[in-house]
């Protein structure tokens, strides 16, 4: 190429770029164009408002109070999406702690925007993405019109979304629009449209593309990075001490949720029994495999599908159903871990695995068939006991993970809930204790313990002795009745 | 005339008879001041401190006393325990190097001896008294070195002889302490720095040493009893250190639960807990036991005050020796013989291991009990250094280290080997495998090289 082509060949490569930044600036700084009239006709069918009162208790103490929120009726027969992100089954801590903090709704009355008025009841929350889910109980033979999610977009950068967000109670209308932009399209750790304009206060609210069309509803991207030593994939929402990342909850994602939505003390996730880890660079130099990605199989829990699989302690995943697992980065983990939560109970998976020999590496294929996951701390079967004023659970999976105790190696009831200045407290019952005995009887679960304390409460003895395991000791706790 | 007379001779007996017995116990108070203040020593021990991540060297501040005429000084575990070095100033204001010989983390007592080789003075050794003689209210004398003012002496009364603290207490080097001995406390002013130092009856006796304070509370202090310290500072001479048994116990005062025990009053002591892999769990001795007797000899524990004793008639037992339990189960008395075994260490040896940054323990038995840990195998993390090598690689402290390079670690021996081998090399990633909690996890350490070692602020203890 001489230096007169090469010139023109400059010239006409800037020629070309200003024309497609000419073409692309109109789109960057245009104003949005929403037909705000319109869409307000269409959202106001399935918008509503919830009027929801809320036990809140965080060890000793509890109280309650009222929430105001915005739903979205998601079927005809009443089932409405919220914001449960502080709900109690959605709090971080609640799987791993005994003491954990919740947020239970007790009443939940919801008015649509043409001011009609049904009770409802909870239904659940979907831990990762901290959607709520409450069902009209007195709609009778009424149908809603529900919001139908657009599924199979394609989200651009620099593209608007508007959303109705609640307003104060003093303040009528209750909605008011809000736009906001989609500011990058993240791509690690999972595909995500990030937002800038919009607010926490808007979360789970619907959100609309400029054709009207309602492309999923305001979330976070979760932080995965606490994900690393929980085998039962109950961790992952750790990261959410940390500043949000808002963005788009797609279309796809919501139609599962909807169809299925999280049901409060039943687990919908499966799993596969493994303490899991990325198989990062530095490691893979380590173990000689020079696969780019996998996944580290640290633990393997007894009795669990990646038991029965055959799969071991040290063993490498890097194939699911024929699909290379990429996961370089124990962030990327989160994306396995739902990947098998929503495969559902049952589901048969292949994975090829890497398994290290001697000197050697054997590529070996098993099958898996996944089970339920175990239930977390907050949805343990729990038990009250007014006289006393305790609650406690069940133990569940995590405790024995916590306390780094073989499965089954730990018996009784977890004390989750303690009233300062009840009876049990003052007898000398802990948070977190673990109540093994009730006066010489066994207990392994609260329907037992429940028994217990109902044949006692009849024969109504003037103390009670609770034999407890309080972290690496066990000791007897006299608590005294009063009965009158 | 003589009315008046006979008022003022009244005024006059009146006046003359307290002031007599003021004057009485001044010197008293001055007898027992000199019969103890020349023995007296001020104690500047560097001590090593691992919970960092990495070694700091401390110099701190502690009292102790003479109490043998060779030279050795009684002071706390926790003053001199972890000693590199150790200064002392003598009551002349003399300093003279010492020697540790030999503490009791149990008892938090510890036995310096004094190097008085180039020391051309005399010593002064105070008198141990009787503490199973002392009485509440009776006059008590603190003495020490509260916040480094060396030979302070405050006064006081004996508040209570007999009080409890339960042994879930720890050292700072994380030993549990107080298991086998009540507390004389008292309102004499004790402050950091007293530690270690005498508290002594106006006979000019040393009754206890004292050992611990009460922070946000005025006038709070308490002593380990003299005749417990006889006992410990006797076994440091001879042996070098408390060799004591175990089974593995904890008991729980019947008091609130003799009526569900079916035990009668003042008979027997509440087994509430066994350790894991312990002689009593061997023995099928079981929490809800009442053991009356050992070795024919009744025990009881209805008060936490009680509690003590029953340990120390445990410990106190030569290590292997069969002691036979009658034991009351379900309204059956019974015998059960339980072969002791030696307590043992209940902290291990610390490591720095400063290229990692971060510090490791060697897991004794105890630390395997008290972290919950299913074995003593690997060691033990007591500090991540922050921005280190192993705080970016995500250690932290409590996990235990089980594999380094893929290599599985039995003990403490194996991996301070293997670390030094591998700082000597030029391997910049090490690879460790992680225990925490009941989750197994794999980490990358990446290693610069590049540390230095910190110096901290003197402290009082």
């Amino acid at each position: 190429m001489n230096k007169r082509t090469q010139a023109m060949t400059s010239s006409f490569v800037a020629a070309v770029l200003v024309a497609l930044s000419c073409l692309m600036l109109p789109g960057s700084i245009r104003a949005q164009t929403f037909d705000f009239d319109r869409l307000e006709k269409d959202a106001r069918q399935y918008t509503v408002i919830i009027d929801m009162k809320i036990e809140f208790s965080f060890g000793m103490q509890s109280n309650e109070h009222e929430q105001r929120l915005i739903g979205t009726l998601v079927s005809e027969d009443g089932l409405v999406m919220f914001d449960g992100g502080f709900l109690s089954e959605s709090n971080p801590l609640s799987p791993m702690s005994s003491f954990s903090f919740r947020a239970d709704p007790t009443t939940i009355e919801i008015t649509t925007l043409e001011d009609e008025k049904f009770d409802a009841e909870y239904v659940g929350v979907d831990r990762q993405t901290g959607l709520g889910f409450i069902r009209i109980t007195d709609a009778g033979d009424r149908r809603f019109t529900p919001v139908e999610f657009v599924t199979g977009r394609q989200f651009k950068l620099g593209e608007w979304l508007a959303v109705f967000m609640l307003l104060p109670e003093f303040v009528t209308p209750p909605t008011a629009a809000d736009v906001g932009m989609v500011s990058t399209l993240v791509t690690s750790p999972e595909e995500f449209a990030l937002t800038v304009g919009f607010n926490s206060l808007e979360m789970a609210s619907v959100l609309f593309d400029e054709d009207m069309r309602p492309v999923g509803v305001l979330g976070t991207l979760t932080d995965p990075s606490s994900s690393d030593s929980d085998p039962g994939g109950l961790m992952e929402s750790m990261g959410q001490f940390a500043l949000p990342l808002l963005g788009v909850i797609t279309g796809e994602r919501l139609d599962k949720l909807i169809a299925d939505p999280p049901q409060k003390g039943k687990t919908d996730r499966a799993w596969l029994g493994i303490t899991l880890q990325a198989l990062t660079e530095d490691i893979a130099g380590f173990l000689n495999m020079d696969t780019p990605g996998g996944i580290i199989v640290n633990e393997v829990v007894n009795g669990s599908p990646a038991s029965a699989s055959g799969l071991q302690v040290g063993d490498v995943l890097y194939e699911i159903n024929n699909q290379q697992i990429e996961v370089n980065r124990e962030e990327e983990l989160v994306v396995f871990q739902r990947r098998i939560a929503d495969m559902g109970a049952g589901t048969s998976v292949e994975f090829s695995i890497l398994r290290p020999v001697d000197e050697t590496i054997d590529t070996i294929t098993l099958l898996a068939v996944l089970e339920a996951a175990p239930l977390a701390a907050s949805d343990a079967p729990e038990y009250e006991n007014d006289h006393l004023e305790f609650k406690s659970r069940d133990l569940v999976f995590a405790d024995y993970v916590r306390f780094n105790v073989e499965q089954g190696g730990l018996n009784g009831v977890v004390v989750s809930e303690l009233k300062q200045g009840g009876l049990a407290y003052i007898g000398g019952l802990h948070l977190g204790d673990i109540i093994q005995r009730v006066d010489g009887s066994d207990i392994t679960s609260v329907d037992e313990l429940s028994a217990s304390m109902a044949l006692l409460e009849s024969e109504r003895p003037e103390e009670i002795i609770f034999f407890i395991w309080r972290f690496n000791k066990t000791l007897f706790v006299n608590v005294k009745t009063d009965w009158n | 005339m003589s009315k008046v007379l006979l008022i003022t001779g009244l005024i006059l007996s009146l006046a003359g008879s307290p002031s007599a017995q003021v004057n009485d116990l001044q010197e008293k108070i001055f007898s027992a001041r000199d019969k103890v203040l020349p023995a007296l020593v001020h104690i500047q021990p560097v001590i090593k401190d691992y919970r960092t991540g990495e070694l700091k060297k401390q110099a701190v501040i502690g009292s102790g006393v003479i109490f043998h005429p060779d030279g050795y000084v009684v002071t706390n575990y926790h003053v001199a325990g972890k000693a590199e070095r150790i200064i002392c100033t003598l009551n002349s204001k003399e300093q003279v190097p010492a020697t540790y010989i030999g503490g009791d983390p149990p008892t938090d007592i510890a036995v310096l001896r004094l190097e008085l080789d180039e020391y051309e003075g005399e010593i002064a050794v105070a008198d141990l008294g009787d503490s199973d003689a002392l009485q509440v209210g009776q006059m008590v004398l603190a003495m020490g070195s509260p916040l480094s003012l060396s030979r302070s002496v405050s006064s006081g009364v004996v508040s209570t002889k007999d009080r409890y603290f339960s042994s879930d207490y720890r050292l700072p080097s994380g030993e549990e302490t107080g298991r086998y001995n009540l507390w004389v406390q008292t309102d004499a002013a004790i402050n950091p720095g007293n530690s270690g130092g005498p508290l002594v009856d106006l006979a000019g006796r040393v009754i206890g040493i004292n050992s611990r304070a009460t922070f946000l509370a005025n006038n709070l202090g308490f002593a380990i009893p003299i005749n417990i310290v006889k006992e410990v500072t006797a076994a440091i001479l001879s042996e070098g250190k408390v060799a004591r048994s175990w089974i593995g116990v904890y008991a729980q005062a019947l008091q609130e639960l003799e009526d569900y025990f079916g035990a009668g009053r003042e008979r027997g002591v509440l087994i509430s807990s066994i350790d894991p892999g312990s002689p009593a769990e061997e023995s099928f001795l079981k929490a809800g036991d009442v053991v009356l007797e050992i070795d024919g000899q009744p025990v009881s524990a209805r008060f936490v005050e009680e509690l003590p004793a029953f340990y120390r008639s445990i410990a106190s037992r030569p290590p292997g020796t069969d002691i036979n339990l009658k034991v009351l189960r379900n309204d059956e008395e019974f015998s059960l013989p339980v072969k002791t075994r030696p307590l043992g260490e209940l902290q291990g040896e610390d490591f720095e291991c400063s290229d990692w940054g971060f510090t490791v323990k060697a897991i004794t038995r105890h630390m395997q009990i008290q972290n919950q840990l299913r074995d003593t195998l690997g060691v033990f993390v007591t500090g991540v250094k922050r921005v280190g090598a192993a705080d970016l690689a995500g250690l932290r402290r409590g996990d235990v280290v089980l594999n380094v390079n893929k290599e599985h670690v039995p003990g403490f021996a194996y991996f301070t080997s293997r670390y030094g081998e591998l700082a000597a090399g030029d391997s910049e990633k090490i690879l460790l495998t992680l225990m925490r909690g009941g989750a197994k996890r794999l980490v990358v350490l990446t290693v610069d090289g590049q540390e230095q070692d910190g110096e901290g602020e003197p402290s009082n203890e």
